[in-house]
């Protein structure tokens, strides 16, 4: 039993992360209805922000962690300006393509910058392991998991408890109207962008904090495409269960499935859920069902 | 009277002229590649390691008996079809007479290139492959008589481990060994070799996970170590200190607090103690070249020939990229990558000379040399020397690595180095 409670409880934390990733597609998808494939690429950026103000320039924690933040935000505020306003008005594909291509241009240049060898990362947080027999987390799972969700409900409550966050979401679910209404659609997806390079930087700098950071840290961006899928493109609440429906599904196959001779399965296994999940239901467990006429 | 002057004037011009000309000597051309660029990683230390080396082959160390070798130098980004396209270019544009030897990195090209170098070309060539299934028993010498591997076989490497864990096991009972792969070809190359020998030894292998690349997570893994009572873990296939490698030993380290960590090649080297940093310390491993490049680089052991001779050449032709610090991308960041390059240099003059010593300088004429060479290469293991019966460098060391956190300002910093616990061992002449 203690098995369980272990695959379970790490895969809870891990998944936290995710669905803070999820989190930050699925923000970009309401505003602007364009998937952003550069998410990876995003967090690799926002991790070196912060590891050049944190590990190179020194600043306490306290003040490198918001200023990385504000970093990665103004990062993605500007590439919002140079690559995603001018197609504003345009098919919500042609977005979504410049986001496959910035993926690539972003890796490329954070290769050139800082060479494709992995950074140690180190953040010494207060220890606060729990160590019960059996069960055993770790501390930097379990401060990932916790402000994982404490920038979730940050989020959350920019989203729904303020004006901006009213603008934003009047904006995602009709552009038009909210900007015959006077909302200014081009500052609000400059918000969005930037609110949502933050949010991932908080994940990429937990996940750095779980090894080393380099450029191919980006590969774990693909954890967010079964997340957000299986969550539902539209759902903010989507976003958090899919993440830790992913995080559990691989901890728990890790766990039972591959001591089987089923290796390699943990990798795979979140995409066969997806498999599943979008047979069933293909807008996602909470995306909202459309019906088009044809 | 005056033509026939003029003619046998002409004559003698002529004939002066021809004695005066040389015989057309013909070019001793050569071919390496390495991955110096690339989604794996940015190890431009291969390539400047072998430049400098074929520079100073062609000067001061006299090249070919005085002829100097035409080098080419290509880096195929860690792409296999980068290096089969690359190797078909050098082949089509350049005569066999004079295109005498390639060399490659990894067994992804190896495989795709067996019958075009083998039974084709039939030009000897020397890799950074480790792979059991070219080198070992089911592949080497018979299967693939053109092709030679730099270094012993992964299979080789964990029986050296395994080997070492019989002979230094102090605890009662069987000792209980835990096997971490990556799921990739040399991840899983070489285990069943190190299965069947550690039934054959009596060790019990409590667990064998594979553990991927893109790991966010270890804590799964290490707690099945734990469950199994690993007293040993082997970490094997994974090239450089990769993230995952990071979050394997940070957690490692709490987690399983009395199991020795282990590894095989790319995981003994420098990066290690800079991004794993204290979670490394004590970590044994097996490597097939020198280590001795410590963190700082100033206290770096050179009591080995080749390792001091890698320092210097650093020092005396990257001067600024052996000073920078490892955070620069365009820096010497582990000795080890620069040391390869420098190896595939030496032993290219090596061959090729020999081959020129015995009147053969051909494709046929290298292989022998190969095949016959008996070398301490410059000194490189501690004075020994090997013989390319197996087409393998068949020798390998154990080290541990030494890792303490030093305050340097306001940060703490590693400091250490990863130092060897055995002699170099040969693995032709080891009894398995």
């Amino acid at each position: 039993m203690s098995d369980l409670f272990q695959a379970l409880g790490s895969g809870l934390l891990v998944g936290l992360v995710y669905s803070l990733l999820g989190l930050c597609i699925v923000i970009v998808y309401k505003a602007s209805e364009a998937f952003n494939f550069a998410v990876g690429e995003f967090m690799v950026t926002g991790s070196f922000l912060f590891y050049i103000i944190f590990f190179d320039l020194h600043f306490p924690f306290l003040l490198a962690f918001p200023l990385g933040l504000a970093a990665a935000a103004a990062a993605g505020a500007l590439i919002e300006t140079v690559t995603i306003r001018p197609l504003i008005g345009r098919s919500p594909i042609a977005m979504t393509i410049i986001t496959l291509g910035l993926a690539f241009f972003i890796r490329a240049c954070l290769q050139l910058i800082f060479g494709s060898h992995s950074y140690s990362f180190f953040l010494e947080l207060p220890d606060i392991s729990i160590d019960a027999g059996e069960l055993l987390f770790l501390s930097d799972p379990l401060w990932a998991g916790i402000l994982a969700l404490l920038t979730f409900c940050l989020v959350m409550f920019f989203l729904f408890r303020t004006r901006w966050g009213l603008a934003v979401r009047a904006t995602s679910e009709n552009q038009a109207k909210a900007m015959a209404f006077g909302i200014n659609a081009k500052m609000i997806l400059l918000i969005v962008w930037a609110a949502s390079s933050a949010c991932i930087a908080v994940a990429g700098i937990m996940i750095s904090n779980f090894g080393a950071l380099s450029t191919m840290s980006s590969i774990v961006g693909l954890r967010a495409i079964p997340v957000v899928l299986i969550g539902g493109m539209d759902s903010i609440g989507g976003a958090l269960a899919g993440g830790i429906i992913v995080g559990i599904c691989e901890s728990l196959v890790g766990a039972y499935i591959e001591p089987m001779g089923l290796t390699g399965s943990k990798e795979v296994a979140p995409y066969i859920l997806l498999l599943a999940v979008v047979l069933i239901r293909p807008y996602g467990l909470f995306g909202t069902v459309r019906i088009e006429r044809v | 009277m005056n033509r026939k002057l003029l003619v046998g004037l002409s004559l003698i011009l002529s004939i002066s002229l021809l004695a005066l000309t040389p015989v057309s000597a013909k070019d001793i051309k050569v071919l390496s590649q390495f991955p110096m660029s690339g989604p794996v990683g940015a190890l431009p230390e291969f390539g400047w390691g072998y430049i400098d080396g074929m520079n100073w082959v062609n000067g001061e160390g006299g090249g070919v008996n005085g002829k100097k070798i035409t080098w080419f130098l290509e880096d195929f980004r860690y792409d296999p079809t980068v290096e089969v396209a690359n190797f078909n270019k050098y082949c089509a544009e350049l005569s066999r007479d004079e295109f005498l030897l390639a060399t490659g990195y990894i067994t992804g090209g190896l495989k795709p290139l067996a019958d075009k170098v083998n039974k084709e070309e039939k030009i000897p060539w020397l890799d950074g492959s480790y792979s059991t299934e070219m080198f070992g028993p089911e592949g080497g010498p018979s299967k693939y008589p053109y092709y030679y591997s730099l270094g012993a076989t992964y299979g080789d490497q964990l029986k050296i481990l395994l080997k070492w864990i019989k002979e230094n096991h102090k605890a009662k009972g069987k000792a209980r060994v835990g096997m971490i792969y990556s799921p990739t070809a040399w991840g899983k190359d070489g285990l069943p070799e190190a299965l069947a020998y550690a039934k054959k030894i009596g060790i019990d292998v409590v667990a064998q996970i594979e553990y991927p690349y893109s790991a966010t997570d270890a804590t799964n893994e290490c707690m099945q170590l734990r469950k199994a009572k690993a007293q040993y873990v082997i970490y094997h296939g994974y090239s450089g200190a990769s993230g995952c490698t990071a979050i394997f030993f940070k957690t490692a380290k709490k987690v399983l607090k009395d199991v020795q960590l282990m590894g095989t090649h790319y995981t003994t080297n420098r990066m290690s103690i800079l991004v794993c940093q204290e979670a490394y310390n004590g970590y044994i491993g097996v490597a097939t070249r020198p280590f001795l490049d410590a963190v700082p680089r100033s206290k770096s052991p050179m009591d080995n020939p080749m390792t001091k001779l890698a320092h210097e050449f650093a020092q005396k032709y990257r001067p600024e990229e052996y000073k920078r610090g490892v955070k620069d991308k365009d820096s010497i960041k582990d000795m080890f990558l620069y040391l390869e390059g420098l190896t595939y240099a030496l032993i290219i003059q090596k061959v090729l000379t020999d081959a020129d010593n015995s009147g053969d300088l051909s494709r046929e004429g290298v292989k022998k040399a190969l095949d016959n060479l008996v070398w301490d290469y410059k000194g490189m293991f501690g004075g020994k020397k090997f013989s390319y019966k197996s087409h393998t460098i068949p020798m390998m060391q154990i080290f541990k690595a030494e890792v303490k956190m030093v305050k340097m300002g306001e940060t703490m910093v590693p400091t250490g180095s990863v130092n060897p616990i055995t002699d170099w061992i040969n693995s032709d002449e080891t009894k398995w």
